[in-house]
């Protein structure tokens, strides 16, 4: 899509874009971009992807990312716990299910990030409540009828869907379309299984003519027309972009495992690399459920049953889906974060399963993510009073992170987004937004880490820079003027910002060293 | 359509006082769409002119014709070939279908309607027989929420489905019990993580000995439990009676029943009213539809079309409006699984969300192709021609379809006859005009002859236009 004519066509509408606040960071990009070409295209080129894996049913978190130095793992799951030696060890105290050798390996070329306890205050133990909770970002109490993603596509495409960007916003492989693409005007997003089959099911009709729409009206059948006519138009359109791309992609290069995970990462695999620019894939799966009261492991062998197989499919798809997009170059372009409604609880069943509980990890994944663990281990002395598990980061941090440091939307619109101001909490989780550097998508990287990111005071930026060379870090608002500008030490590679005097919100840190010039986003916060 | 008088209307909404001006065929139509699966020209014709009262008292008091059983429904499990059970589960479902498509009774609404609330999957379940028994099991208590709810706790499907069998004293299994509160008699918010727990305790002594659910008061939890504030050694069936007895069950069965029946989006002020009906009618079915289909709200405009048909409604629908019943059931079950809806396999435990939930980018054309190709005698996405239930080629008669209409000799009284027959929503001037169009493909209309070698075709012209309209997917 080109964000450009976007705007253009936002601007046409006239008074409508004074009153789109979102728009407002959109347009002040493109001012701040002034003549400098990279800085316009990386602003421009809006096209970061993001994959969220949903795993329905309540992943059990503790028996995924396992305290294996914990006795009171063990104590309460005498059956179905992992034994320490089996596990993927990561560090002294926490090891990874053994079915995750593939994630695993994400983690030591460090594009895993773990997020420890994940959950939100006032927890609901419902799959159904639970999952609208995490797709709507609201609070436990509120019942949203929209959903996180929608809302942040709709700023892209404010005239959707009577106007339809060049290509869909979000994909949706499978036979449903999720809450979480719900914007206030009706889905932001598509959804079919195969490419081939959803171009044939649009374009396979009869000849006999069309019969035109009854007068819309406010009532409820006009609604309901009216819903029905947008959901076949964005078909219609786009029907074909997608097989286009599809069959632009070719084949792929990478094995996928034959699982329905595996299949699904494919297809996006594929979509992304014949260059559809949609900015969110979803998945879950057609039929597994995480909901593992039962048989959750072999009595045989914990390691070994329905979880272990569920994860392991996610694990292997994730790793096959990775490895394809780092062949056709793409990798920089996306991340993907999974999601599950709640966690299980502490203490097994009597049924070699566990009950619906609350905190659980949550992982995201990327080449431009900062791998690492976030949090702690849970303590499983300190739980509720029913025997579940305390949070450590509201799972609106975490979209907090996706928006400010991935999509690299302003910190009034994620709080705008999320209906709270959740930056300050919002783990630094991608290392920095990538640098867009036009005909060399991806050819290298220029900033390795910006910390903390959200920033108070100081903050640190490492960029990998020419040994002896002289590079320089300039820090300016989103309206172009200079904040500050540091050299970077070429020693160590690093220059410091202190921003404990500047307004909260975006800024951009652009680094020049005769080289080349790349620009990333900081966000301060407070 | 004649326009609505707001004051009537909002009094309607507000009490369920009976209607009793007499049904006209587009009433009848409606009562029929929403509640049997077989809107029919016959079935409407035949309960024009009777007050809606007599009408729905005539749909709910015809005899249910018996079941004929599977012939395994009652052998022994076999728990472990599982290409032995996986052979039986298509047999389960067509058998289904096969009653559907040929019993156009409220009693088959209402069965399907209750899978959609006590959920069970032949995936999960696994045991063929365990699934029929709970379909036999819906079928008999259909009329009677509260003995149904009652029977389900120890029907030997659900054990598996969700863990009952697995929920002993001592060593719980909350799955059951929270799904019970949640999904089968309370909804979301209206119980305590204890009521569940001690809930879960008093749901022990249960398990599976071959196609029985058998209860053992031994085995059972019988110390103190706490339920929804009342406190004793409750059993499984003192928690049935607390929660049945609770003003948030009765609320909760009427919102569903409303959902199911009426429309998606009740008012909070229209539950209060059906769930008044409710509790009189002490969760009798009968009684609750012969109330709530008899009454001014139900017939309301606002309500009419506004509900987006189920898999199982577009199909069965599609084939009785156009005098295809004999079609083979196997397809049917095909295509509703194809459309989302798979017999017997809800995606989780919620059931089918239904209503937006069916319409996708996919689906929704998906919809569109099924119903053309039905229309054309052939399978959708292939050149495969429809078969009957006897494995015969067999092509819808839309001359006989539209020859039961009366003036099929007038073109453009026909095409509004079979619109308002296919279309819950009135349809405009424009749209008649551009059907007839359709119809007569060039021909003038004076040229119309239903009884000409071309009618066929343009009939199949006319209804596959009318089926690709998205108020089709309405009813």
């Amino acid at each position: 899509m080109k964000r450009r004519s976007f705007l253009r066509k936002a601007g046409i509408a006239g008074a409508a874009v004074s009153t789109l606040p979102t728009l407002v960071d959109s347009f002040t990009v493109q001012a701040l971009a002034g003549g400098d070409p990279r800085l316009h295209a990386m602003l421009e080129d809006q096209d970061r992807i993001l994959v969220l894996i949903q795993l329905f049913g309540g992943n059990d978190g503790l028996n995924t990312v396992i305290p294996i130095d914990d006795p009171r793992y063990y104590e309460g799951r005498p059956t179905i716990a992992i034994p320490k030696s089996k596990t993927l060890k990561i560090n002294d105290d926490l090891g990874l299910h053994p079915a995750m050798a593939g994630m695993r390996g994400l983690y030591d070329q460090g594009q895993l990030a773990i997020l420890q306890g994940v959950s939100y205050p006032n927890p609901d133990r419902s799959h159904f409540r639970g999952t609208d909770i995490w797709l709507t970002a609201t609070d436990a109490d509120v019942l949203g009828s929209t959903g996180w993603v929608g809302r942040y596509l709709q700023t892209l495409a404010p005239g959707y869907p009577t106007e339809l960007p060049a290509h869909p916003l979000a994909i949706q492989i499978g036979t449903q379309t999720s809450l979480g693409l719900l914007g206030s005007t009706g889905t932001m997003g598509i959804s079919f299984r195969d490419p081939e089959e959803f171009y044939r099911l649009v374009n396979g009709g009869g000849g006999s003519g069309e019969v035109p729409s009854s007068d819309q009206t406010d009532t409820a059948v006009g609604r309901e027309i009216a819903f029905m006519r947008n959901i076949a138009k964005s078909a219609d359109v786009y029907a074909q972009v997608v097989k286009q791309a599809n069959d632009k992609a070719g084949s792929t290069s990478t094995s996928f495992p034959a699982t329905d995970l595996g299949g699904k990462l494919k297809v996006i695999s594929q979509l992304i690399s014949g260059g559809l620019k949609t900015r969110v894939y979803l998945v879950s799966w057609a039929s597994a459920s995480f909901d593992t009261h039962a048989n959750q492991t072999l009595t045989t062998d914990s390691t070994l049953g329905t979880h272990s197989d569920l994860l392991g499919e996610l694990s292997d798809a994730v790793t096959a889906f990775m490895a394809e997009m780092k062949v056709k170059g793409q990798h920089e372009r996306v991340s993907g974060m999974t999601f599950s409604e709640f966690g299980r609880r502490v203490a097994e069943n009597g049924s070699v399963g566990t009950d619906h509980g609350t905190a659980a990890p949550l992982f995201v994944f990327g080449s431009q993510v900062n791998g690492g663990i976030y949090g702690k281990n849970p303590d499983l002395e300190d739980l509720d009073v029913i025997g579940d598990m305390k949070m450590q980061y509201d799972y609106r941090d975490i979209y907090a992170s996706v928006l400010l440091q991935w999509f690299g939307v302003a910190s009034t619109t994620a709080q705008q987004l999320l209906y709270k101001d959740f930056s300050a909490k919002a783990p630094s989780i991608f290392t920095a937004l990538p640098t867009s550097v036009g005909d060399h998508r991806g050819a290298e990287r220029r900033f390795l880490t910006v910390t903390p990111n959200p920033a108070s005071d100081v903050v640190a930026v490492r960029a990998n820079v020419l040994e002896g060379s002289h590079a320089t870090l300039t820090l300016r608002d989103m309206r172009g003027a200079v904040c500050a500008s540091v050299g970077v030490d070429s020693w160590t590679g690093v220059g410091r910002f202190n921003v404990s005097a500047l307004v909260e919100g975006a800024y951009v840190v652009t680094l020049e060293d005769g080289r080349s010039t790349a620009h990333t986003f900081i966000h301060v916060s407070r | 359509m004649s326009s609505i008088d707001k004051s009537t209307y909002v009094e309607a909404m507000e009490n369920l006082e009976v209607r009793t001006s007499p049904l006209t065929i587009d009433d009848a139509l409606h009562l029929l769409r929403r509640a049997t699966f077989h809107p029919t020209y016959q079935a409407a014709k035949a309960l024009v002119g009777l007050a809606p009262s007599e009408a729905v008292s005539r749909l709910l008091s015809t005899p249910v014709a018996p079941l004929a059983d599977l012939p395994w429904a009652t052998t022994a499990p076999n728990y472990q070939d599982f290409a032995a059970n996986a052979r039986l589960w298509p047999e389960m479902q067509q058998w289904w279908m096969q009653r559907v498509l040929s019993v156009p009774h409220v009693h088959e609404k209402l069965i399907v309607f209750w899978h959609n609330v006590f959920t069970s999957d032949y995936i999960r379940v696994y045991i063929a027989q365990w699934m029929v028994n709970q379909h036999k099991l819906i079928r008999s208590n259909a009329t009677n929420y509260a003995v149904l709810a009652e029977k389900i706790v120890g029907d030997p499907a659900m054990l598996r489905y969700l863990d009952g069998e697995l929920n002993v004293k001592g060593r719980p299994n909350e799955n059951f019990a929270r799904e019970w509160f949640e999904l089968f008699t309370l909804g979301i918010g209206n119980y305590t993580e204890q009521d569940i727990q001690d809930a879960a305790r008093a749901f022990t002594g249960w398990r599976i000995n071959g196609v029985q659910g058998v209860y053992s008061k031994q085995l059972a939890d019988t110390d103190t439990k706490t339920i929804l504030g009342k406190t004793g050694q409750w059993d499984w069936k003192d928690v049935v009676r607390i929660t049945l007895e609770s003003d948030v069950c009765a609320r909760y069965i009427a919102k569903r029943i409303v959902k199911q029946f009426v429309e998606f989006y009740p008012t909070d002020d229209t539950i209060t009213n059906v769930q008044q009906i409710v509790r009189s009618a002490n969760y009798d079915m009968v009684a609750i539809l012969q109330r709530l289909l008899s009454s001014e709200y139900f017939y309301t405009m606002s309500v009419r079309g506004a509900l987006i048909k189920s898999p199982a409604e577009l199909v069965v629908g599609l084939a009785a409006s156009i005098g295809a019943l004999r079609v083979q059931p196997s397809y049917c079950v095909a295509s509703m699984t194809k459309l989302t809806q798979e017999p017997f396999y809800p995606p989780t435990v919620e059931g089918w969300k239904g209503h937006h939930a069916w319409i996708t980018s996919s689906t929704f054309p998906q919809r569109q192709r099924f119903a053309e190709a039905f229309i054309d005698g052939r399978q959708a996405g292939s050149s495969a021609k429809l078969l009957d239930a006897e494995g015969k080629n067999f092509t819808p008669d839309v001359v006989a379809m539209v020859l039961q209409l009366p003036d099929a000799d007038d073109a453009a009284k026909l095409v509004a006859h079979v619109a308002s027959l296919m279309l819950a929503v009135p349809v405009t001037q424009k749209q008649l005009s551009v059907l007839l169009e359709i119809m007569l493909a060039g021909a003038q209309v004076y040229e119309w002859n239903v009884n000409s070698p071309s009618a066929p075709q343009r009939i199949k012209f006319l209804l596959q236009a009318i089926v690709r309209m998205p108020e089709y997917q309405l009813m």
